[in-house]
């Protein structure tokens, strides 16, 4: 390995981030399905539905286009991994991804990721980070999402 | 690099800190934390500060919340392009050198010569931080872009950014980067079940970024 000498700059300066509340998802899934495997517990969800509702966009989830496909670690704590599509009151397609985490405790946060018609009314979405932090049901058969922009 | 006892994290901070002050001097010495601290502007150091808590505009929202939990520096060696950044298979190949961590929950560096950005349209990186205590903790972080008019103001819209050929002084870029650790077991293990999203600033002469990572709450 080659050695690095960290350079004498000014620059130890905090970036702020705000988040903005921009919309929610309540979204319908089978039960979960679990099959263990080398890297823990796999568990398939799917998605059957859902709306999602905010003051710039409204969509529903396309059915049966996706859903959680997380891994239950040997430390209980699930590796959140989820893709989906929603289709827009205005005919518009949007894909949605989460990476985040679900513990024990409640603590269920993840990472947003949406991509969108870059010349559709959406398009603000595009290279946007969202926060996310959601609340499952005690059945985890509905699970409300609520989304910040991380500004 | 002085690997701390395990536990003490106020000899740890200190290491970091470079100074001529030894650890342990230190560690017995709260006031002497307390005064170095004062000397430093906020987020430059390695004291801890307040949560922030963001909520929606119902009280049925959840609130979120995002405390400073570290920042590092890292600091580019080499940059390549396989294709151009205009074709769709367009790859950027920017190397890490290396860099430092401060901050309230992690010190350490970069480790040098550990892995690039291998960006497509955003970053894609991937490379290895060395705690204090010598662990290797290893990051993939994803980064988004985006251009606006003007810096956020909170509670108004961004808007789109001016139209080319636009003065790069009228636009403001926004970086954002959440990455993915993997640490091992003990006392880094927080970042195995944490959701980090940061603040991502680039700096030329010498060609860096500086990352500002918070703990989603």
């Amino acid at each position: 390995m080659r050695e690095f000498v960290v350079p004498k700059t000014d620059t130890k300066v905090l970036g702020r981030i705000e988040l903005a509340y921009a919309f929610k998802l309540t979204a319908h899934y089978d039960p979960p399905q679990e099959s263990h495997t080398p890297r823990g517990t796999f568990r398939y969800q799917d998605i059957v539905g859902g709306e999602l509702s905010g003051a710039r966009v409204a969509a529903s989830v396309y059915p049966d286009s996706g859903g959680q496909y997380d891994t239950v670690r040997a430390d209980r704590v699930r590796d959140v991994d989820a893709h989906f599509m929603l289709k827009a009151d205005n005919g518009e397609w949007l894909y949605v991804e989460h990476v985040g985490y679900r513990r024990t405790d409640g603590y269920y946060r993840a990472i947003a990721y949406v991509e969108t018609d870059l010349k559709g009314a959406y398009e603000w979405m595009n290279n946007t980070t969202f926060v996310v932090t959601a609340k499952e049901s005690a059945d985890q058969r509905e699970v409300v999402f609520y989304y910040y922009t991380a500004n | 690099m002085s690997a701390p006892s395990a536990g003490d994290e106020s000899i740890s901070r200190r290491s970091f800190l470079g100074g001529a002050t030894t650890a342990g001097a230190v560690a017995l010495s709260g006031l002497k934390l307390s005064q170095a601290a004062a000397d430093t502007p906020p987020g430059s150091g390695n004291e801890a500060l307040p949560p922030t808590w963001f909520e929606g505009p119902e009280p049925n929202i959840p609130q979120v919340g995002l405390r400073w939990a570290f920042s590092a520096r890292v600091f580019f060696a080499d940059r390549v392009m396989i294709n151009t950044m205009d074709s769709p298979a367009g790859r950027g190949y920017t190397s890490v050198g290396g860099g430092d961590i401060w901050g309230p929950r992690l010190q350490g560096r970069i480790l040098p010569h550990s892995g690039a950005d291998y960006y497509k349209t955003t970053f894609t990186t991937y490379y290895m931080f060395q705690a204090a205590d010598g662990a290797l903790i290893f990051i993939h972080n994803r980064g988004t872009m985006r251009r606006f008019a003007a810096p956020y103001e909170r509670g108004k819209p961004l808007e789109p950014p001016p139209a080319p050929p636009a003065k790069q002084d009228s636009v403001w870029t926004r970086f954002r980067a959440t990455p993915v650790f993997t640490a091992p077991l003990g006392p880094h293990d927080w970042m195995n079940h944490t959701v980090f999203v940061a603040n991502s600033v680039r700096r030329a002469n010498p060609d860096h970024t500086v990352f500002t990572y918070y703990e989603v709450l």
